[in-house]
C-alpha cells in the first residue's frame, strides 16, 4: 500500500472545519502527524495559527477528535511533562504531543522544553517554524530567518528587516543529549512521517521534531507554491533535514542543489535584499551545511535516555 | 498514642503533603522553602512516600507541571515563596480559573526590592484575588493540619478550587516546636483518593480544554468559579469541624478568636504574629483591659459575616498588617476588614490601621502593648483612619 492510500485509509482527528489560510502547510502538517499518532494523543496546542484557526475549539465546540487544550505559550513542555508523569505513574502509555509554533518553541517556551529535555520527560515535541507570529500579523521571532521583513522588523530609510540570524533550535535540542531530534518539512511528506513514527517510538527521553512551514500569507508568496516552497527550502540547504538519533547525527537530504536567490526572490518579505544582502543569507546557509556535512555520520551525543 | 514530633514549619508541610498521597509533586527550591522541596525528596527517595517528583528549572514550571498532571487526573502538590510565586503568577491564576483542586504551600517571604530574603505575606497577599482559597497558619501544628484539610476543601465537589496554605518564613518555616503527627491510616479515612470528574485530559473521554471562549460564557465562568469560593466558606467551617473529630485539633475554621467573648477591644491579627498579640492581650487582662484577638484564617474567602459578627459592638479595633497596601496608605487586611464593616452600625466603630514587620522585621510584645493602649485611648473612627507603623525602638 503507498503511503497516500495509507494515510487516505486513517481517520482525521482534526474537524473538517479548520478556518486557516489557503495554502497553509501547517494545517497538512498536524492532520498528517495526528493520523500517524493515532487517536491514543493527548494535544498541546499553545497560542498561534493553530490555535487560532480553531483547532483547541470555540466556546463549547472542539477542533480535534483529541483531547486537546491550550498550554500557555510559555509553559507548553512543562504542562506535557505534568501530564505525562501521571500517566506514567497510573500505568498507561499515552502520546503526550506538543504541536506548538515557533514563538511558543524557540522564543517564550524555550525555558520550559530545555528543562523538560534535560528531565528526560517523555513527551513528543513538534514546532511548527513558519518564521514568526503569523497568527497575530506576522512579527518577528527568534526563527525569522535574516533580513526578513516582518511588522516588527519593517523595512525602510533606516531598517534593512531583521538583524540577526535564526536560532538554530534543533542542533540547541540535539545538544540536550535527548533519545530522538529531527528536522522535516511536509514536501517531504514519507520522510515526515517516518520521523513522527519514530518520535512516537521513542520511551527514554523527549522526541524533538522541528517542521519547517512556508507561510504564504505571512512571506508574501502564492498559497500554490507552499509546497514548492517548502521543497525548495531543503533543497537550497536553507533548512536542511537531518536527525540526531541515540545521539548519531544523519543527514537525510545531502543533495544541495540551488542557490538560495531565486527561493529568496519569490516571496516579498525578501523583496527588498540586495544582491550582497542575499550573498550574505548564502553564506551563512554554506557555513552551516558544510558543519552539517561534516556532522553527518558522526556520534556528536549520547542517548540520553533517563 | 500520639506520636510527638518536632519539627520546623517547613517540615509540617512536607509532611503534611506527605500524608495527603500526592500522585505528582512538582517544586523549584527558594527561601525559605527550599527545605521542603529537600524534605519531599527525601521522603521519595527512601520509599516513605509514592509520588512523581519533578525537579522542574523554575516556579513557572512548577505550576505547571502540576496543572498537567492535575488535568490527567492525578492529586499535586507544590510550595513556593516570594519571586518565585511572582514567577508563578501566569499558570497561578490559570491554576483557579481551570477549577484544578491543587494544594500549594507559600511560605511567606517579603517581595523585593529591597534585596530581601525574610519573612512577609505581602507575596501572596497580592494575589488575594486570583481566584484560589488562601488559608493563612499561626504555628507548625495548624500548617501539618491544614495542608491535610486543604485537600479535602479543594477536592469537595462543591467547591474544585485550589488552596495556598500560607505561613511566615523563618518565623515558622524555620523554627521548631512540637507537633502531634496523625496517623497515617486516619488521614486516608478523613481524605479519601482523589477522582477528578470535571475537567480531564483522557484519550478515552477527549475533550477540548479552553477552547476560545466568548465573553457571554465566560462570564459564566467566572460567575461559577465566584458562587464556588463562596461554597468555600461552609466547606471550610465543616472541614474543620470534622478534622476536629477525628484528629481532636480546630482551627475555628474562617476566623480563630482568643479572648474575645468579653472584649471590649480586638486586635485583629494574620499569622505568626498572633501568639506576640495573644501574650500582650494576657498581660493587659491582668491589669483588667477587656481585650481579645481576632485571627484572620482563611482571606479567601473573606470570612464578611465571622468578622461582622465577631466585631460588632466592639469599642475599638486595631489591624495589625505585616504588608502594604500601595495606593491606599494601609495594609492590605485593614482594607478587608473596613469592606467586612461597612454599614454595620450608624456609628462606626474606630478601627485603628498599623503596619510593622515587615521584611521579617519582629512584631514584638511591646508593639502590641503600644496597640492596646491606642485601642484604649481611640477616638471616633474618623480619627483614626491613619497608619501607624510599629517600628523597633519606637514602641515604649
Amino acid at each position: 500500500m503507498s503511503l497516500v492510500t495509507e494515510l487516505c485509509n486513517k481517520e482525521d482527528l482534526l474537524s473538517p472545519g479548520i478556518s486557516s489560510c489557503i495554502g497553509c502547510n501547517v494545517e497538512l502538517t498536524l492532520r498528517t502527524v495526528l493520523k500517524v499518532l493515532g487517536p491514543n494523543t493527548i494535544l498541546a496546542i499553545p497560542p498561534g495559527c493553530m490555535g487560532g484557526v480553531g483547532v483547541v475549539g470555540w466556546g463549547k465546540t472542539t477542533g480535534a477528535k483529541v483531547p486537546v487544550f491550550f498550554p500557555l505559550l510559555d509553559n507548553v513542555a512543562s504542562m506535557l511533562a505534568g501530564i505525562k508523569l501521571y500517566y506514567e505513574k497510573i500505568g498507561r502509555d499515552v502520546n503526550v504531543v506538543a504541536f506548538a509554533g515557533d514563538g511558543a518553541t524557540v522564543d517564550a517556551g524555550l525555558q520550559c522544553l530545555s528543562g523538560a529535555a534535560e528531565r528526560g520527560d517523555k513527551i513528543i515535541y513538534i514546532c511548527y517554524d513558519n518564521e514568526g507570529y503569523m497568527n497575530t500579523g506576522f512579527q518577528r521571532s527568534a526563527s525569522t530567518t535574516k533580513g526578513a521583513w516582518t511588522s516588527t522588523t519593517p523595512v525602510g530609510e533606516a531598517s534593512r528587516g531583521k538583524k540577526q540570524h535564526k536560532k538554530d533550535l534543533p542542533l540547541i535540542m540535539a545538544m540536550h543529549d535527548i533519545p530522538y531530534v529531527a528536522t522535516a518539512t511536509p514536501a517531504f511528506m514519507l520522510d515526515l512521517v517516518r520521523k513522527v513514527e519514530k518520535a512516537k517510538s521513542i520511551k527514554t527521553g523527549l522526541a524533538y521534531i522541528h517542521v519547517y512551514n512556508p507561510c504564504p500569507t505571512g512571506w508574501g508568496f502564492l498559497p500554490a507554491m507552499s509546497i514548492h516552497m517548502s521543497r525548495e527550502a531543503v533543497k537550497t540547504g536553507l533548512f536542511p533535514l537531518y536527525e540526531v538519533e541515540n545521539g548519531k547525527f544523519r543527514l537525510n537530504y545531502k543533495e544541495k542543489k540551488s542557490d538560495v536567490k531565486s527561493y529568496l526572490r519569490n516571496m516579498k518579505k525578501f523583496a527588498h535584499l540586495s544582491d550582497e544582502e542575499i550573498d550574505e543569507i548564502q553564506c551563512k546557509i554554506d557555513e552551516k551545511w558544510s558543519r552539517l556535512l561534516y556532522l553527518d555520520g558522526l556520534l556528536i551525543g549520547s542517548d540520553g535516555g533517563n | 498514642m500520639a506520636k510527638y514530633v518536632v519539627m520546623n514549619g517547613n517540615m509540617a508541610a512536607a509532611m503534611g503533603a506527605k500524608f495527603c498521597r500526592p500522585d505528582v509533586i512538582a517544586a523549584y527550591p527558594i527561601t525559605p522553602q527550599t527545605p521542603i522541596v529537600e524534605y519531599l525528596a527525601q521522603f521519595i527517595a527512601e520509599g516513605e512516600l509514592d509520588a512523581a517528583f519533578s525537579e522542574v528549572e523554575s516556579e513557572h514550571s512548577a505550576m505547571s507541571v502540576i496543572q498537567g498532571a492535575a488535568l490527567a487526573g492525578g492529586r499535586t502538590f507544590t510550595a513556593t515563596s516570594s519571586q518565585g510565586l511572582a514567577l508563578m503568577y501566569e499558570p497561578y491564576f490559570r491554576t483557579s480559573t481551570l477549577r484544578l483542586p491543587v494544594v500549594m504551600a507559600i511560605v511567606n517571604r517579603e517581595m523585593i526590592s529591597p534585596q530581601t530574603v525574610w519573612g512577609g505575606p505581602q507575596d501572596s497577599l497580592t494575589l488575594r484575588d486570583a481566584g484560589w482559597i488562601q488559608l493563612y497558619c499561626e504555628d507548625n501544628q495548624e500548617i501539618l493540619d491544614t495542608i491535610i484539610q486543604a485537600y479535602k476543601i479543594a477536592e469537595n465537589s462543591e467547591v474544585l478550587l485550589p488552596v495556598n496554605v500560607c505561613f511566615d518564613g523563618f518565623y515558622l518555616s524555620h523554627m521548631a516546636e512540637k507537633v502531634e503527627v496523625p496517623d497515617q491510616e486516619l488521614v486516608d479515612e478523613f481524605l479519601p483518593p482523589y477522582y477528578n470528574c470535571h475537567i480531564k485530559l483522557d484519550p478515552q473521554e477527549p475533550i477540548s480544554v479552553d477552547p476560545l471562549t466568548p465573553g457571554s460564557l465566560l462570564i459564566e465562568y467566572r460567575q461559577k468559579h465566584m458562587e464556588a469560593m463562596q461554597r468555600a466558606v461552609e466547606v471550610i467551617k465543616s472541614v474543620d469541624i470534622e478534622f476536629g473529630k477525628v484528629f481532636g485539633r480546630c482551627y475555628g475554621g474562617l476566623v480563630a478568636d482568643y479572648r474575645l467573648e468579653d472584649a471590649d477591644y480586638v486586635i485583629v491579627t494574620l499569622g505568626s504574629m498572633t501568639g506576640a498579640a495573644k501574650e500582650a492581650v494576657d498581660l493587659a487582662r491582668d491589669k483588667g483591659i477587656a481585650v481579645g484577638v481576632l485571627r484572620v484564617r482563611a482571606l479567601r474567602p473573606f470570612p464578611v459575616d465571622e468578622i461582622r459578627k465577631k466585631l460588632m459592638g466592639r469599642r475599638a479595633v486595631a489591624v495589625v498588617d505585616r504588608n502594604v497596601s500601595f495606593g491606599w496608605g494601609t495594609g492590605i487586611l485593614y482594607q478587608e476588614i473596613c469592606s467586612a464593616l461597612y454599614g454595620i452600625s450608624s456609628t462606626p466603630i474606630p478601627i485603628l490601621p498599623y503596619i510593622g514587620g515587615l521584611g521579617g522585621e519582629d512584631l514584638t510584645i511591646d508593639m502590641f502593648n503600644k496597640v492596646i493602649d491606642d485601642l484604649k485611648k481611640a477616638g471616633p473612627y474618623s480619627e483614626n483612619i491613619t497608619t501607624r507603623w510599629l517600628i523597633r525602638g519606637e514602641s515604649k
